[in-house]
């Protein structure tokens, strides 16, 4: 007020102009100089003030008129429940057909506190369900504790009842469970995880890390429907023959895919350590055992086939090279003779058509130790071979290479090795010499691994003329599978048993591929210990056991393959897959 | 007083919170939404998995084989069934030799002066007795496949379509067609057949 008066105090001043009555007071003295202090501050926190303005209005002008520049998503992430934990991923065959997959089941359990009448309950509850002893639940009910289990993964209907019940104290807790809908008959193949879903055979285990929280399936190379087809011909010919096992496989030879690979005997995924009614005969662990990839066998002359190529392509022979098979050959305790020989002189297709023991052993002696094992190894008949699974067997052969083993190992004794070695190998002799590794995983068309050239493609070129022999004219004459040009090699082993071989027990194996002209599948079949029967006129060799059930195993999958049968008698396909010596000859059946 | 300006940013305080809490329930309500959907969503996807299962298991190759069995009994196909073009494919037997056609003048003038053959309605059960030697030949040029087939003169028409062929010799466009030559000797391959066909249109 003091400040107004001394405004006031004018008299020229018009009476209008008056000061309002907040008019800053501007005092002389310390107070201005306070004031005048005051004043840079201000000028600095209103800039402060109107740059954070200008940041926010800039902001909102970038945000609502220039929706290109947004960076935030425009609307923001909202999850109201979490995505369902990550289960493991299905398993599809080649053509998406589901061979393992992932449902939710219910387990039941109990909180025996709120149970009322823990007897009442129990009887309920075994009535309900299957495969309870009503002791055993009245005893959990009665423990005095928080949490048991009643019984792990109920079916929807049994759920249901148990709902039905009302029984207080009674709790599902939803658990995930492996099922495979076509039990048996991928057992080796998919294998089975184990109730805390580990996977512990077959693709479940080898592929486990990859299948656990992964939502897209895998896909197999496995084709169904001849998996159906082998797995059955494959059983009928175990039956007909009442052999402890077999094994069979249908490779791809270009691309090294698995079409088909069946174990015998086999198991029930969902029940793998359970004993079959029909063969109580058969123990788990026979049952679980993959032949075709754990399994290694001395395969006996189907090797034979790896020692021709060697022999042609190392140019220790030719085509028309000629072996004395006269007489037996008699080394150290040793004697090695033929099973159905000729007892002459023979050229190398005729060898490899009547299977002879002296004459391979010959071109083996001709191509060397040391260039044996060379080409073995280049085979991969040397190392464990690679697969998705882990129930993969290595070869065994001897330590010390000496002469007896180069001869033995030219026919296919004193080495053993894998089927699936085998079929990788074989695939490599017929496709034009370049071995790709076996794979149990669908290839993307065209997407077939470069491969190493193991032999020359003139070398294939021989040894699909020299297999379409054998079936013509050889050991492989029963496998009957006309039109298609199926070309393969017998071979019929006696099995090692401790240091000697046995004499009755055989093991039989055809390996087959058509078509000839241009190979495009593989089928192995192997049968462990066939015994003669009636049909077969006491015979248990691969002839006439493993070769008829290629032949049936090709009939049936070449249409599903799109392999168009020809007129074989056709003069093109006859000298196209003739040997050129043996053009225009009469040949000698075996 | 309320002055004005106050009012105004009275009212859109006003608007802006009930828009506020509007916006804020409707979003509400449709999180719920979303929340449900999305279960609904699991829970058929959960349903879709166990029908794949049951699917696959229903369709497993060996009960597929069974069913086959008690209803169908189909068997694989033989080698010789496959065929890989057309041309493999064997032509039908050749048909037994047909009965020499009546002329046709002898048709027409038997059937054209009769005004009743011309006015028997289609479809009636008693053809005119002059009919049936000219049905066959009838038959034959309606379908020129059928000509190699063994297509043996029938006296009486049976069907309702042969029937009004029978009827129908009176009309003049009938007398013209069956004069016509009908190809006789058997085409040798498929080429020669459509040949044929095109022919006789």
């Amino acid at each position: 007020m003091s400040a107004a008066f001394q405004f006031d105090d004018n008299p020229c001043r018009p009476r209008h102009f008056k000061p309002p009555p907040c008019m800053p007071v501007v005092p002389d003295g310390p107070a201005k100089r306070a004031l005048d202090g005051c004043r840079p501050r201000l000028l600095i926190m209103s800039l402060a003030f109107i740059i954070a303005f200008v940041v926010i209005a800039g902001r909102l002008i970038q945000v609502t008129l220039l929706p290109g520049s947004i960076t935030v998503p425009r609307i923001a992430r909202f999850d109201p429940v979490p995505p369902p934990p990550p289960g493991r991923a299905d398993i599809v065959d080649r053509n998406g057909k589901l061979l393992a997959t992932t449902l939710e089941s219910p387990s039941l359990y109990a909180n025996p506190r709120q149970i009322i009448d823990a007897a009442d309950v129990a009887q309920k509850l075994v009535a309900t369900l299957p495969g309870l002893n009503r002791n055993e639940v009245y005893a959990k009910l009665t423990s005095g504790k928080g949490f048991v289990w009643i019984k792990r993964h109920l079916t929807p209907d049994q759920a249901y009842a148990v709902n039905q019940l009302g029984l207080p104290g009674l709790q599902f807790q939803h658990e995930e469970r492996r099922v495979y809908p076509y039990g048996a008959l991928l057992s080796h193949v998919v294998g089975f995880t184990g109730i805390d879903d580990n996977g512990e055979a077959g693709i479940e285990r080898g592929l486990d890390s990859s299948l656990r929280g992964r939502q897209e399936s895998v896909q197999l190379s496995i084709d169904l429907r001849l998996q159906y087809i082998l797995h059955e011909e494959l059983a009928r010919v175990v039956d007909d023959f009442t052999a402890r096992g077999g094994a069979g496989l249908i490779m791809n030879v270009n691309t090294g895919e698995i079409l088909a690979m069946v174990s015998l005997p086999d198991f029930d995924p969902s029940h793998p350590d359970t004993l079959d009614p029909r063969h109580p005969e058969w123990t788990v662990a026979e049952r679980m055992f993959n032949r075709v990839t754990l399994g290694d066998y001395e395969i006996g002359s189907v090797f034979k086939i790896f020692t021709t190529a060697m022999g042609l392509d190392s140019g220790a022979t030719s085509m028309t090279g000629r072996f004395d098979a006269t007489y037996p050959i008699h080394i150290g305790r040793f004697t090695i003779s033929d099973y159905h020989g000729k007892h002459r002189w023979e050229t190398v297709p005729e060898i490899l058509m009547y299977s002879s023991n002296i004459g391979e052993a010959k071109i083996a002696l001709a191509v060397g130790a040391d260039r044996q094992q060379e080409y073995l190894r280049r085979f991969g008949l040397m190392s464990a071979p690679t697969l998705e699974l882990k129930e993969i067997g290595r070869p065994h052969y001897p330590a010390k290479w000496r002469e007896v083993n180069v001869m033995t190992i030219g026919f296919g004794h004193g080495i053993s090795e894998t089927p699936l070695q085998i079929a990788s190998a074989g695939s490599a002799l017929v496709n034009g010499g370049i071995l790709r590794p076996a794979t149990l995983l669908k290839l993307p068309p065209g997407g077939a691994p470069q491969g190493t050239r193991v032999i020359s493609a003139e070398t294939s070129d021989h040894m699909r003329k020299l297999l379409r022999m054998v079936v013509l004219y050889g050991t492989g004459e029963m496998v009957d599978a006309p039109g298609y040009v199926v070309g393969g090699k017998t071979g019929t082993a006696d099995k090692v048993e401790g240091k000697h071989y046995a004499e009755r027990k055989l093991l039989s194996s055809f390996l087959g591929v058509f078509p000839m002209t241009a190979p495009k599948y593989l089928v192995l079949v192997m049968v462990d210990e066939p015994h003669p029967n009636k049909s077969s006129h006491g015979y248990a060799t691969a002839g006439w056991t493993a070769a008829p059930a290629v032949g049936r195993t090709i009939v049936r999958i070449a249409p599903l393959l799109g392999v168009q049968p020809v007129d074989e008698s056709s003069p093109s396909i006859v000298q196209a897959l003739t040997p050129e010596s043996m053009q225009g000859k009469r040949i000698e059946a075996y | 007083m309320i002055r004005l300006p106050t009012l105004f940013w009275l009212i859109i305080v006003a608007t802006t919170g009930f828009a506020m809490f509007a916006v804020k329930y409707q979003v509400q309500g449709l999180a719920d939404r979303l929340t449900r959907t999305v279960k609904q969503a699991d829970d058929v996807e959960r349903d879709i998995r166990v029908l794949d299962a049951e699917w696959a298991y229903l369709n497993r190759p060996d009960a597929l084989a069974q069913m086959n069995q008690r209803f169908l009994s189909l068997v694989p196909i033989a080698t010789k069934q496959l065929r890989t073009s057309v041309a493999d494919i064997p032509m039908r037997p050749a048909p037994p030799p047909l009965p020499p056609p009546p002329p046709p003048v002898v048709t027409v003038a038997a059937t054209a002066p009769t005004p009743d053959a011309a006015t028997i309605p289609a479809g009636n059960s008693t053809p005119p007795a002059v009919a049936p030697p000219d049905a066959p030949a009838q038959v034959r040029l309606d379908e020129p496949v059928s000509a190699v087939a063994t297509e043996s003169p029938n006296p009486v028409a049976t069907t309702p379509h042969e029937k009004r062929i029978a009827a129908a010799p009176a009309r003049p466009t009938a007398v013209k067609t069956a004069s016509r030559q009908a190809p006789t000797h058997r085409a040798a391959s498929l080429n020669e057949l459509i040949a044929q066909i095109t022919e006789s249109r």
